[in-house]
C-alpha cells in the first residue's frame, strides 16, 4: 500500500501500451508508453486535437482506456469500479481552462468541494465540515494568496482569482498528482506567468506530480523541467524543457510555428 | 461578400395551413354544435343573470376571509410538498444527470402519467382516499405541482454546463454529490421561479377543486350559485380576483429579483 506509506514519494503514473479510441472511431491516444516519477512537473504540448486532454483525462479515469493501462503508484485506474475509480480520484487534483467554480457560492464552499471525498456523505451534504477539513480549506487559499477572499461569492473574482480558487480546490484534496488542462488559456498575459509561477512554486513545495497542458510553447520552455508533445494522439517527443529546440516543435506540430503558438508576440 | 438573394417564400404551403386551420375550427365547432344564431337567442337570459348579479354583496365579505385562508392553505400544502418531491423526479427524467436508462425511462413515463391525469382525476381519487376535503384537495395539488415542476425544471437541468458536475466527478465525489453541488446549484433560479408559478397556477386550481367540495372558496362559491344567491357569487369572484393579483404581483416581483 504504497499509497498510505507517508514515508514514500506518491504521484507516479505509468502508461503502458496505452490507447483510447473514441466511440465514434476517433484515435485520441494511441500505443501510449509514458513514465512519470513523483514530483515531477512535467508541460504536454501539441495541436489542437493532438490528444492532451484525452491524456490528462485518462489518468483520473475521466476517459477510460480502450486498450493497455495506466498505473497510479502501481495500482491500476479503475475501468468499472466506481468505488474504487472514486478512491483514486481522491488524491487528484483537476484544474480547468475554464475554472468550473460553483459560480453563487462563496469561495470557501468552493474550495471544501476538494474536500468531498474525504468526508463522511452526510457532513458534505449538510454542509456540517469537520473542523479539520476546513482548516485545510484555508491552508489551501492561503498557498495561493486569496485567503481574504475566502467568503467572498466565486463570481465577483476575476479570472486570475478564479482560477487560483481552481488551485486552490485541488489542493484541498492534499493530492499526489494535480492534472492541469490548459490552466491559462483564458487569462491575460501577466495573470498567466502568474498562475503558472503559482503552479511551479506548489510543485516544488509539496512535491505534487503536475502535468500541465499548454498550447503556448514559450510558455511550456519557460516552465516546464520535461517537455512531452503529442501529435493525432502519439507520443513524439519526450525530452527536457531546457534542450528542446525550434526544430522538436516543428516536428510535434507538424508545421512551421507562428506568434499564434506563443504568449509573447515574437518569433 | 454578396448576401445571398432571399429564398422565395414559400406560398403554397402558406395557403394550405390556412386553409387546414379554417378547416379544423369549422369542424370542431359544427362538431360540438357551437352555433351563432343559437348563442344570440339566448342572450337575453345572460342579460337578466349579469343584472342580478350586481351589485356585488359587501355585505357577505367578512364571511369569506375564513374559507380564503383555507384555499391558500392548500395551494400552499400542494406548493411546498410537491415541490420538494419534483426535485427527485425532475433529476432523474433529465437525461444528461441520471443514473441510468432504466431509472430515467420509468420515471419519464411516471411524469407524463402524472401530467396527463388533471387536477380534478386527482382530488377525486384521493377524495374517496380520505374523503372529500381540503385534505382532498391539498394532495391533488401535490400530485399536480410535481407534474408542473418536474417537468419544466428537468428541462432546466438537461440544459446546465456539464464541466460542472464532471469536476464534482473528478474530485471523487458520488453521482448524489454530482446532483448536490454540480448540477443542482446552476438551476437553483428556475426551479425558484418555477415553484412560484406552480403556487399561481395552485391558487387558481384550489378554488376549482372547492367547488367540487375539497373546501375553502371555491365551496362557498358553489353554495351560493346553487341557491341563486348571485350578488354574492360576484362578491366571491371579485374577492378571488384580488387575492390572485395580490399573490400574482408578490410571486412576479420575487421571480424578478432572482434574475
Ligand atoms: N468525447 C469525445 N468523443 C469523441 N471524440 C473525442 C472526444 N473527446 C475528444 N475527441 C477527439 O479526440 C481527439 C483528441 O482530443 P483532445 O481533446 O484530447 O485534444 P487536445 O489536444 O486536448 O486538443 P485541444 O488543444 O483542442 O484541447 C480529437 O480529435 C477530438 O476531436
Ligand atoms: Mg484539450
Amino acid at each position: 500500500m504504497s499509497q498510505n506509506d507517508p514515508n514514500k514519494a506518491t504521484g507516479a503514473i505509468r502508461f503502458d501500451k496505452a490507447g483510447i479510441t473514441y466511440p465514434n472511431g476517433v484515435v485520441g491516444m494511441k500505443d501510449l508508453d509514458l513514465e512519470i516519477t513523483p514530483g515531477e512537473f512535467v508541460v504536454i504540448v501539441g495541436s489542437s486535437g493532438a490528444g492532451k486532454s484525452t491524456l490528462l483525462r485518462a489518468v483520473n479515469g475521466l476517459n477510460a482506456l480502450t486498450s493497455g493501462s495506466v498505473e497510479i503508484d502501481g495500482e491500476r485506474v479503475a475501468t468499472h469500479s466506481n468505488r474504487e475509480l472514486r478512491r483514486m480520484r481522491k488524491r487528484i487534483g483537476m484544474i480547468f481552462q475554464d475554472f468550473r467554480l460553483v459560480k453563487r457560492l462563496s469561495v470557501m464552499s468552493n474550495v471544501l468541494i476538494g474536500r468531498l471525498a474525504h468526508v463522511p456523505g452526510w457532513r458534505a451534504m449538510l454542509n456540517f465540515w469537520p473542523a479539520a477539513d476546513r482548516e485545510i480549506a484555508i491552508d489551501a487559499l492561503k498557498r495561493v494568496g486569496i485567503a481574504d477572499k475566502a467568503w467572498v461569492k466565486a463570481s465577483q473574482l476575476s479570472g486570475g482569482q478564479q482560477q487560483r480558487v481552481g488551485i486552490a480546490r485541488a489542493l484541498a484534496q492534499q493530492p499526489a498528482i494535480i492534472l492541469a488542462d490548459e490552466p491559462v488559456a483564458s487569462l491575460d498575459p501577466v495573470t498567466t506567468h502568474q498562475i503558472m509561477r503559482d503552479l511551479v512554486r506548489i510543485n516544488r513545495e509539496l512535491g505534487i506530480t503536475t502535468l500541465v497542458n499548454l498550447h503556448f510553447l514559450d510558455l511550456a520552455r519557460e516552465y516546464g523541467d520535461r517537455i512531452i508533445g503529442l501529435r493525432f494522439g502519439e507520443l513524439v517527443y519526450d525530452g527536457s524543457a531546457k534542450t528542446v529546440t525550434d526544430e522538436d516543435f516543428r516536428n510535434i506540430y507538424g508545421r512551421d510555428f507562428t506568434e499564434d503558438d506563443l504568449l509573447e508576440e515574437e518569433v | 461578400m454578396n448576401v445571398p438573394a432571399r429564398p422565395p417564400r414559400n406560398w403554397m404551403l402558406l395557403a394550405g395551413v390556412t386553409g387546414l386551420l379554417v378547416a379544423m375550427t369549422v369542424w370542431s365547432a359544427y362538431g360540438i354544435g357551437f352555433s351563432l344564431t343559437e348563442i344570440l337567442c339566448n342572450i337575453a337570459g345572460g342579460t337578466r343573470l349579469i343584472t342580478e348579479s350586481w351589485p356585488p354583496d359587501f355585505g357577505f365579505l367578512p364571511r369569506l376571509a375564513e374559507p380564503m385562508l383555507e384555499t391558500v392553505f392548500i395551494a400552499v400544502i400542494g406548493t411546498v410538498v410537491g415541490g420538494i418531491l419534483a426535485i427527485p423526479v425532475a433529476v432523474l427524467a433529465a437525461r444528461n444527470i441520471t443514473p441510468n436508462k432504466l431509472t430515467w425511462f420509468a420515471d419519464r413515463n411516471f411524469m407524463n402519467i402524472l401530467r396527463t391525469l388533471p387536477d380534478l382525476f386527482w382530488a377525486m381519487l384521493f377524495a374517496t382516499a380520505v374523503g372529500f376535503g381540503p385534505v382532498a384537495g391539498a394532495l391533488a395539488l401535490t400530485v399536480f405541482t410535481v407534474a408542473v415542476i418536474s417537468k419544466l425544471w428537468s428541462e432546466s437541468l438537461e440544459s446546465i454546463d456539464m464541466g460542472l458536475p464532471e469536476t464534482i466527478r473528478a474530485v471523487g465525489g458520488t453521482w448524489f454529490q454530482m446532483i448536490q453541488f454540480g448540477a443542482i446549484p446552476q438551476a437553483v433560479q428556475h426551479y425558484v421561479s418555477y415553484a412560484l408559478y406552480a403556487f399561481e397556477l395552485n391558487i387558481r386550481a384550489s378554488v376549482v377543486l372547492g367547488l367540487v367540495g375539497a373546501g375553502g372558496i371555491g365551496m362557498i362559491l358553489e353554495t351560493q350559485r346553487a341557491n341563486f344567491e348571485y350578488e354574492r357569487v360576484t362578491m366571491i369572484i371579485l374577492a378571488v380576483l384580488v387575492a390572485v393579483l395580490i399573490i400574482e404581483e408578490i410571486s412576479e416581483s420575487i421571480r424578478k429579483r432572482l434574475a
